[in-house]
């Protein structure tokens, strides 16, 4: 809200400068965004003065040496001077020493090429008085030598942008901010009288002219108050007001519509002036829309209603959509003579879905929808009387017409001053407490316990808690004091997703991966392109903000692989990213929301080197991302693990791997991402990449671990060779093994198993390919003999022989 | 006899010089002292050794043995040496730089998270965890904002479709799913599924419906903190946040509460920081948080009962401290992951 210091200073005395006002209102609790002075700010020591004489310089063509009168309490000065547009005998503003012009230049006695100038004349720039820096500022009409120029340039204000927050719409006006600032500053509030005005009982009767207003919707207009001015004049409003309304951004139009919106930015009512002439039937009814009405709003636009919306109507029409903004048709004209004067309270539900829902916001609607003070409606009536009366002549005539009544606003708070203390923390005293709720208008009755009783204005007082906040804020929010930190000890740990992350993080960072930070939200293409089943996933937004971020991530490798074409473009060397955050994926027809670590490396962009090292292969992504599930209590390598053997992924036909059980809660992918894809990404190079999702909820925090002891007597290994289809995944030949040996060895167990060559080509038919396998022997109570272990061998090898196709290769 | 062991001897001397290898040597071993050796065959000829002569020839022979195993010694010790060189190679020239990628780098924005929980675990808060897309109720009603507050709107906020369907995200009644617009869910649901005293933060990804710019992003992280117990004031809330202020950015740090308007707190303040560490931005107060004292309204949402509890909550963004203490002008560096960029926040 915008907020004039001149307007401010006609219900308050202020003798505050801005800045001192505008920080008040922030410790107030209302910040103030902007100031922007207007005209010549206050200064100090710049007074008028008249040139009496002018010398040449001695030392220098273009300076005049002036001899210059300030009034009796200076005297003469000796003032070196520029300019060229003034005589002898012109009044101008100077600055003595000691003064500080705008932009911060002090002015100090001081010799200019070697005379002594005891302080400046000014142009108008340099005061701050317009733009004309050319030569100094001709006064006008002679004004009294030594005189302040502040008392002759009066024109200056000051312009708050003030932020009010929804909770106060009582500061909606400068009445309001005035009385905020009455209560901080402990100063009187002077607001107009309208006493002037004759009693509504006294004035004439003029049905001919206007015949009553009537509500056909109470709920949304629970207080409607219509008063006929007959006779006025239209024509500019004085200059003061013109003055007020544009320091607040505000256009005048006429004295009539600018004492509406005078009034409205005075004590915060909107209301508005119906041309009598257009009433027609001379009723006004506040009634709801018809469906696929119309009305041309003031800006002049054709706007359709709903029948949701209140209307101000007459027999025929609608005049204005209520509380939001007059019709064109019933607007205040420069021939108009007569005068409807609207000042009513609407429902601020109503106003805001209205406002809403025709995308039509007013500095009425905006009050309206935040909540008046239904109080204020008689006082911003007469005001308004008073002021269009005053401005445009006219006169006002009876009776006054009311439909409704005030809602009842009547409302204490039961309090103690002990109760404040004790939610404060800190000592403040009855007094204290009692006179902060006073200096806010609120009465304070009772000894110990406390009944206040809450102006009609603030809404937002219900509660005792509500109160503390303002006994706060007039103590002074900034003087709350400090304490020591009290440590609760609740013996809850870190979430387990956050534990996660973090020890994700550091082991990818300990891989010499950098962690990059990419928008959860990404664009359609991105996501369709991914792969098919993907882009059937309901990952979409109701409504989002533009075309490249319309979908939840699916995963982080794309947001990665982006990181990666970045840096490669720019040339910075680094080729290895990781992420983790969260994603979507549909699962079993719902979408759940995932726990994710992704990264990726590429092999090209690193800078050459004089040493090559081997690039990392799927093998070191398959390890990765089993170390990041088993962070997650998860080893992938017991789930199902699918090759990847068709191009509808962004993942290489034939070189990466899917693990992906829905009943655990985890996936998992890895290993060479499609050439073809990263290509069209404008990536170069193989991206080898790795990613692990898990639901958050199947994170649980580390078990504490058991020790399991272990065998002290050597081991035994054994070897074997086994041509197997190509097809047949070494995982399978493992597990195989295993079972048979568990068979096959007694009193003692075999302990490892592992791949140690794989062999395709001579020697081994077509289609099929070797695994040699290492088994180790171990009995945890003795050193194994030769001929057990040899037996055990035997009867693995002719039980693979029995119950597999493996063929056993001597 | 006596000749011949010298000259043994002398030969072995003069041949180890050449014997270059493991094989060679075990060849230049065979050649003295294997079944066929020059050696071996002086010590066969022990027998047709006079009897009183044996002791004295004994005697030479072991002297040659002694010699010529110390040859033997000697040359092996030459072999490993060449054998240690050869496998070390030249020495390397410390100055070359490492081939390996360089160090891993941590984002700023999660080493700015992990040092403000470090912190607030210093003083008791744990971190909490929720989820990104939430209810309208738990990011909304729960926190007492009113049915037609702006902040619900479909300007400020981003909604799913009305038929959504999340199984990991649980609704209270049939309310719309959207992407929580602060972590405050994180503290309702964390209220619903325990009893005070709690003390948590939650650090989390946020969104608002803004367009980009260099202060703003659709998507921001956020930190927020709660402490519920019996007797909790305002001025606990003003020692938590000095302390952690001044944690954060050094001693001296000061923090003012300016009165403010927030649904779920009253009071409620905003939290201005000064500070001499941060020379750009002088002495002036900068606005840094919103806090306040949890609305007896958001305990009744939740079941606690306002007349034994009290608590307070706070919030701020990780991305705005982030650019206060790193001195970062646009949040947009956050989220493009120039390596130049990641690489000065190791």
């Amino acid at each position: 809200m915008k907020l004039s210091l001149n307007w401010l200073k006609r219900y308050i005395d202020l003798p505050e400068s801005a800045q001192e006002i505008a920080d008040s209102l922030t410790l107030l609790g209302f910040e103030v965004d902007d100031i922007e002075t207007t005209g010549v700010p206050q200064l100090d020591h710049v007074v008028v003065g008249e040139v009496l004489e002018r010398e040449p310089h001695p030392n220098a063509d273009k300076l005049g040496v002036c001899r210059v009168a300030l009034g009796d309490a200076v005297g003469e000065k000796s003032i070196v001077c520029g300019a060229s547009n003034y005589k002898v005998g012109d009044r101008v503003p100077v600055a003595l020493p000691g003064a500080e012009l705008p932009g911060g230049f002090k002015i100090k006695r001081s010799k200019l090429r070697g005379v002594e100038s005891d302080g400046m004349m000014c142009s108008g720039k340099e005061i701050g008085a317009g733009e004309d820096a050319a030569g100094l500022l001709i006064l006008e009409g002679r004004p009294e030598l030594g005189t302040p120029i502040n008392e002759v340039l009066t024109d200056s204000d000051t312009a708050y942008n003030l932020e009010v927050t929804p909770n106060r719409p009582d500061c909606l006006s400068h009445i309001g901010i005035a009385r905020e600032l009455a209560a901080w500053y402990e100063r009187d509030l002077a607001i107009p009288s309208v006493e002037n005005l004759p009693a509504p009982s006294d004035r004439s009767s003029d049905q001919d002219l206007f015949e009553g207003a009537s509500v056909a919707c109470p709920d949304d207009c629970p207080l409607y108050r219509a008063t006929v001015i007959k006779g006025v004049t239209i024509g500019p409003s004085p200059a003061w007001m013109q003055a007020l309304l544009s320091s607040i951004g505000l256009r005048p139009i006429n004295n009539v519509v600018d004492v509406t919106n005078f009034v409205l930015h005075e004590c915060g009512n909107p209301l508005h002036a119906f041309d009598a002439r257009d009433i027609e039937g001379k009723r006004i009814t506040v009634r709801n829309a018809n469906d696929g009405e119309t009305i041309t709003t003031l800006d002049g636009e054709e706007r359709e209603l709903a029948s949701r919306m209140a209307v101000i109507a007459d027999e025929k029409k609608a005049l204005a959509v209520a509380g939001v903004m007059g019709g064109a048709n019933s607007e205040v004209k420069d021939d108009t003579v007569d005068l409807v004067l609207e000042v009513a309270y609407f429902n601020p539900t109503t106003i805001r879905w209205v406002s809403k829902t025709l995308g039509l916001s007013s500095d009425s609607s905006y009050r309206f929808e935040r909540g008046v003070d239904p109080v204020s409606l008689r006082f911003a009536t007469d005001r308004a009387v008073q002021l269009i009366l005053e401005t445009a002549g006219g006169e006002v005539r009876g009776p006054e017409f009311v439909a409704g009544s005030e809602p009842n606003w009547n409302r204490t708070v039961a309090l103690s001053p002990d109760w404040i203390r004790a939610k404060a923390g800190f000592e403040i005293s009855d007094e204290q407490i009692r006179s902060s709720l006073e200096r806010l208008n609120m009465t304070v009755s009772g000894d110990s316990d406390w009944t206040v009783s809450i102006p009609s204005y603030r809404g937002d007082l219900e509660r005792p808690i509500d109160l503390l906040e303002e006994v706060l804020r007039i103590y002074g929010t900034d003087k709350i004091p400090s304490g020591s930190v009290v440590a609760t000890a609740t013996g809850a740990n870190d979430h387990p997703v956050t534990e996660y992350a973090r020890q994700a993080t550091q082991y990818l960072v300990g891989q010499h991966f950098s962690e990059v930070v990419n928008y959860t939200l990404r664009s359609s293409d991105e996501q369709n392109g991914w792969s098919e089943s993907v882009a059937a996933m309901p990952l979409g937004l109701k409504n989002p903000i533009s075309e490249d971020q319309t979908q939840l991530r699916h995963s982080l490798l794309p947001g990665i692989l982006e990181a990666l074409r970045l840096n490669q473009s720019r040339k910075t060397g680094a080729t290895r990213y990781f992420e983790t955050g969260r994603v979507f994926r549909e699962v079993n027809g719902k979408v759940v929301e995932l726990i994710s670590v992704a990264f990726a490396e590429c092999v090209f962009g690193r800078p050459r080197s004089w040493k090559e090292r081997a690039p990392d292969d799927f093998y070191q992504a398959k390890h990765r991302t089993e170390v990041l599930a088993q962070f997650a209590g998860m080893d992938i390598g017991r789930f199902g693990m699918t090759q990847i053997e068709d191009d509808a992924t962004a993942w290489q036909a034939g070189q990466a791997a899917i693990v992906d059980d829905p009943r655990a809660g985890i996936s998992a992918e890895f290993g060479l991402l499609n050439l073809t894809r990263m290509n069209a990404m404008d990536i170069d190079g193989d991206v080898m990449a790795g990613s692990f999702c898990i639901l958050p909820e199947r994170l649980r925090a580390a078990k504490r671990v058991r020790f399991q002891p272990f065998s002290l007597f050597p081991p035994s290994s054994k070897d074997l060779a086994l041509v197997v289809a190509q097809s047949e995944p070494a995982s399978q030949v493992i597990r195989t093994v295993e079972k048979i040996a568990s068979k096959a060895t007694k009193g003692f167990e075999m302990e490892s198993i592992h791949v140690f060559d794989v062999y395709e080509g001579e020697g081994v038919p077509e289609g099929r390919k070797s695994l040699a396998v290492s088994m180790l022997f171990r009995s945890r109570e003795r050193t194994l003999k030769d001929k057990e272990v040899n037996k055990a061998f035997d009867s693995i090898q002719s039980a693979i022989r029995e119950k597999t196709d493996y063929e056993i290769r001597d | 006899m006596e000749e011949e062991l010298k000259q043994i001897v002398a030969s072995a001397q003069d041949k180890a010089a050449s014997v270059s290898s493991r094989a060679a040597f075990e060849a230049f071993k065979a050649e003295i002292t294997g079944p066929n050796g020059s050696l071996t065959h002086v010590m066969k000829g022990m027998g047709q050794v006079a009897k009183e002569d044996r002791p004295k020839f004994g005697k030479l022979i072991n002297e040659a043995k002694q010699s010529v195993q110390a040859v033997y010694e000697a040359t092996l010790e030459t072999i490993e040496a060449a054998e240690i060189a050869e496998r070390l190679g030249p020495p390397i020239d410390p100055s070359l730089p490492s081939p390996d990628a360089g160090r891993g780098t941590v984002h700023p924005l999660t080493q700015i998270r992990e040092e403000i929980s470090r912190i607030f675990k210093q003083i008791g808060f744990t971190v909490a965890e929720g989820t990104e897309v939430e209810t309208e109720y738990y990011c909304f009603d729960a926190l007492n904002t009113p049915k037609d507050h702006p902040a619900r709107d479909l300007q400020d906020t981003f909604y799913l479709p009305d038929d959504a369907d999340f199984a990991n995200v649980s609704k209270n009644t049939d309310e719309r799913y959207l992407l929580r617009t602060h972590t405050s869910s994180v503290q309702i649901r964390t209220m619903l599924k325990g009893e005070p005293p709690i003390r948590i933060i939650s650090p989390g990804r946020c969104f608002r419906r803004d367009t980009v710019d260099a202060t703003h992003s659709a998507n921001f992280h956020q930190v927020e903190g709660l402490y519920v117990d019996k007797n909790v004031t305002v001025r606990d809330l003003k020692a938590i946040l000095d302390y952690f202020f001044e944690q954060l950015l050094g001693k001296g740090t000061t923090t003012r509460f300016r009165p403010h308007f927030f649904p779920y707190t009253e009071p409620s303040f905003e939290v201005d920081f000064s500070s001499k560490h941060l020379a750009k931005l002088g002495s002036d107060w900068v606005e840094i948080a919103g806090c306040g004292m949890v609305d007896p309204e958001v305990f009744a949402s939740v079941g606690y009962d306002p007349e034994v509890y009290s608590g307070f909550a706070f919030g701020m963004g990780i991305e705005r401290i982030a650019m206060i203490v790193y001195g970062i002008d646009d949040i947009r560096y956050f989220y493009q992951n120039d390596h130049r960029f990641l690489r000065q926040f190791v």
